[in-house]
């Protein structure tokens, strides 16, 4: 009986945890415990000032190769030249194709990792080492190497347990729909109000000459 | 009857040029730039021109063709556009490639492959036989003038 009720506090923790549990309180604060998760999980995936003319959604899937290249060799000057020179805001939204077998648990990873601050960080390792992992979708390993233990056992358990880590990935295909995207990467340019969807892998030569344009307007 | 086929002939293809263009030109410059790099022949700096004009160019065909004038020299105009486009995708199929064509605006399932080749082809004959065509009705005798009794 004594064993029993040492172990009654780590039962309750426990079922305290699952989602079943989270989902049961009245209405109202659930709405408001999701849109706060939403919330904090879609801030870490914008960079750039929020008064900049121009924003540009990229969205991406992190099993794409077209993707993993516009990450690692457009992406750094668009972010050099344009983002933190306050003329573009820059909003990831994930993209994950269901012909890609480990692209959702590679977005919840990334998402996970944004939760405790090292959004960045991850999302460059996941796409870097993206030949690394496609086969096999040991996506752990490769994501262990970028942060400290204590990080990863963070991420570990979010990816395992969070079940409001995939509600941003929701809310982006819905808005990917609205914007008509049918391949990754796509940009959508969003500038006086206008949403213009380029689909493909562009040169960032081109690209800047495009936004150049744009802030001359 | 044959006169009949080359007007059918001449207003199918000036169909084809004016939504393709009207495709690309309702469109950002940028989409359009992005399928002609997918194809890795045209140098960078002249990405940005080529996607602005072409869908222009093509515009201006496709009203050529319709107005029926110089049918024989914009009908080999036509073919030539498209024949150099055909010629490209070949050369970008040969080499594994599988670029995003863009003919009739972004996302129009126009991936490069033996379906998309036999339209094409099929879009060059009828250029051809357009042109050919016009060189034909040109060629063809043409009725003499009535004579007129002089002093009448």
């Amino acid at each position: 009986m004594k064993s029993f009720l040492l172990l009654l506090p780590v039962a309750v923790i426990l079922v305290a945890q699952t989602p079943l549990v989270a989902q049961t309180p009245a209405a109202a604060p659930k709405k408001a415990v999701i849109q706060k998760a939403a919330l904090t999980q879609t801030n870490f995936k914008e960079s750039g000032s929020p008064s900049a003319p121009i924003t540009v959604e990229l969205y991406t899937d992190y099993e794409c190769p077209a993707c993993r290249e516009f990450y690692l060799s457009t992406l750094p000057l668009l972010t050099n030249d344009f983002v933190k020179t306050g003329k573009v805001r820059l909003l990831h939204r994930d993209y994950p194709l269901p012909q890609h077998q480990f692209t959702k648990l590679a977005t919840r990873y990334a998402n996970a990792a944004g939760q405790i601050g090292k959004y960045d960080v991850v999302a460059h390792q996941i796409f870097e080492s993206q030949p690394d992992w496609d086969q096999n979708g040991n996506i752990d390993v490769q994501v262990a190497k970028v942060l400290s233990p204590a990080e990863m056992e963070k991420v570990r358990n979010l990816v395992k347990t969070d079940s409001n880590l995939d509600d941003s990935v929701a809310k982006d295909q819905a808005m990917g729909a609205q914007d008509r995207l049918n391949q990754t990467p796509t940009l959508v340019i969003v500038y006086k109000g206008k949403r213009e969807t380029i689909g493909g892998l562009l040169s960032y030569t081109i690209l800047k000459s495009y936004l150049d344009k744009k802030l001359e307007q | 009857m044959r006169r009949w086929l080359n007007i059918a002939a001449r207003l199918i293809l000036a169909a084809i040029f004016l939504v393709a263009a009207y495709a690309k030109i309702k469109e950002p410059w940028l989409q359009f730039a992005v399928s002609i790099d997918s194809f890795k022949l045209v140098p960078e700096k002249y990405l940005e021109p080529m996607a602005i004009w072409l869908p222009r160019c093509e515009l201006a065909l496709g009203i050529a063709l319709l107005s029926g004038i110089a049918v024989r020299w914009f009908g080999l105009i036509a073919t030539l556009l498209l024949a150099t486009f055909v010629g490209a995708a070949a050369r970008a199929y040969a080499m594994g490639l599988t670029p995003d064509c863009g003919c009739f605006g972004a996302g129009g399932g126009d991936m490069l492959g033996p379906k998309w080749f036999a339209e094409h082809g099929a879009m060059v004959l009828l250029g051809l036989a357009v042109s050919f065509g016009g060189f034909a009705a040109e060629r063809a005798p043409k009725p003499a003038p009535e004579l007129v009794p002089v002093g009448d």
